[in-house]
């Protein structure tokens, strides 16, 4: 290396030729590098493969060929460590319905390394959840709420959520997007998330990645993709004719 | 593998399984009560129930603890935590298998003092005096408990490995219908069956064999699961 080159730090995540088939659906190959610290909106309509990518992320999926790299681990070889430092929220989750917060927050606490009792507090009081309420009787919003303290409660480093507004009425989604603007401003937190509501990706994501048929169809900054015009039609345009994916300059790690 | 991870998992289990538990063990207990009872409509019932305890618990286990959790979209939760596929299953094999076994122990004190009575007859004429001497009835609680772990092991691994409700009835209810229901009807036909319930029933070299035979069997079955599941590609 020259001297005077700049020391990369390592990506938060790094997927090389990923691909993965299905009966009905072939996805990739996906070559994608995201930046520690940075909030990335994945948008793509329904089937794109925007869960399979954040799965595979995760080491639930296993990719047919290519590697997935995830905050310097091998997946799925390495996801129990890997995992440690991941945080995964979903649209298709849900607490246990017949225990309370607390309990979920003990077993939690159970399952990682490191557990800060106070910042669980904290978050109990921002989220305005109480320990002892039952998830059977939660509504919609504070589940998503109790899913949100869940994954924060571990201080993630790599944030993965998978849609993770979808149902909720516009206070509790402003509210969501709040804290997870928040979250990447305050810790740091790499986030990746994916959704089809371009409000959500605009208002909190600083680079869009748009997912089409299981592929990258394009890749930019949520300004520059702004400044092309409101964010819909972007996205419209985009996965009616694909763009080659473009290259952005990566931020440093903090 | 992290044994403590697999332990905190296993005791989430139970602790949610901690209501059909006691309703099942307490089934079980009124069971032996019946069974207990010198008369033969109330024994008839102790047996009846003893046998529904095992097929519900079954059924509520394998329904419940396993398919359940991807329906409930809990399974997704817990797979998000640093916990690996491998870990998540050893821990469902061990919470399914110690709840069923819990579920089942006054079940089979129920069935042993009944249904085989010539069993129970035949190991006190042995001097094995079964109430006087614990190790002169353990043996026989075990076989029982075994004769209905080694079924349930089968559904269990369906479940796990095929996470299809379609697939776990289908091999549950043969094993019920097709095989029991066969064992019933055919099973007096066979001499040498008649010979090796009298062999269990004195406590000779059939009741450690097959002991053995239920405990490997349990292992294999066990032991399959797991490698199949660990050969899977897609876990949500």
């Amino acid at each position: 290396m020259h001297p005077e080159s700049p020391v990369r730090p390592p990506p938060a995540l790094r997927l090389r030729g990923v691909t993965r088939r299905f009966a009905t659906f072939d996805f990739g190959p996906v070559d994608l590098e995201i930046a520690c610290g940075t909030t990335v909106g994945l948008l793509g309509v329904n089937g794109a493969g925007k869960s399979t990518l954040l799965r595979l992320l995760l080491g639930l999926l296993h990719a047919d060929d290519g590697t997935v790299e995830v905050l310097g681990h091998r997946m799925p070889a390495d996801a129990a460590a890997a995992k440690r430092d991941i945080a995964f929220v979903s649209e298709d989750m849900a607490p246990y319905g017949a225990a309370t917060i607390g309990w979920h927050v003990g077993y939690v606490r159970g399952l990682v390394p490191v557990f800060d009792d106070a910042w669980a507090r904290e978050l109990l009081g921002r989220f305005a959840l109480r320990p002892e309420q039952r998830v059977r009787g939660l509504s919609r919003g504070q589940t998503v709420r109790l899913l949100l303290l869940l994954a924060l409660v571990r201080r993630p480093r790599l944030l993965l959520l998978d849609e993770p507004t979808t149902g909720l009425d516009p206070r509790v989604r402003r509210e969501v997007r709040l804290e997870l603007a928040a979250l990447a401003r305050e810790a740091g937190t790499t986030i990746l998330f994916s959704s089809h509501l371009t409000e959500d990706v605009e208002e909190i994501a600083s680079e869009v990645v748009i997912l089409h048929e299981g592929r990258i169809a394009r890749r930019a900054s949520t300004a520059l993709l702004l400044a092309e015009g409101p964010l819909d039609s972007v996205f419209l345009d985009t996965i009616a004719m694909p763009n080659p994916p473009m290259t952005i300059p990566r931020k440093a790690c903090a | 593998m992290n044994p403590t991870t697999v332990f905190r998992l296993a005791g989430k289990d139970l602790y949610l399984l901690r209501l059909p538990l006691a309703v099942y063990a307490g089934a079980g207990a009124l069971a032996v009560v019946l069974a207990s009872i010198p008369d033969r409509s109330a024994r008839s019932l102790g047996v009846t129930l003893a046998m529904n305890v095992f097929i519900a618990a079954c059924f509520q286990l394998v329904i419940g603890n396993v398919l359940g959790e991807r329906e409930r979209k809990t399974l997704a939760f817990t797979l998000s935590l640093p916990v690996s596929p491998r870990e998540l299953t050893a821990a469902k094999l061990l919470s399914s298998v110690s709840c069923y076994t819990l579920c089942g122990v006054f079940a089979a004190v129920a069935l042993m003092s009944l249904a085989p009575a010539g069993l129970v007859a035949g190991a006190a004429h042995g001097g094995r005096g079964l109430l006087a001497h614990p190790l002169g009835w353990i043996p026989f609680l075990a076989l029982v408990l075994g004769g209905f772990l080694v079924p349930f092991a089968i559904v269990l691994a369906t479940a796990v490995v095929s996470e299809s409700l379609g697939w776990t009835i289908a091999v549950s209810s043969s094993l019920i219908f097709v095989l029991g229901n066969g064992l019933i009807m055919f099973g007096p036909r066979l001499r040498f069956l008649g010979a090796y319930a009298r062999n269990l029933g004195r406590g000779g070299p059939a009741l450690p064999a097959t002991l053995v035979v239920e405990v490997a069997l349990l292992v294999c079955i066990l032991a399959v699961t797991f490698w199949l599941q660990q050969r899977k590609r897609s876990f949500l």
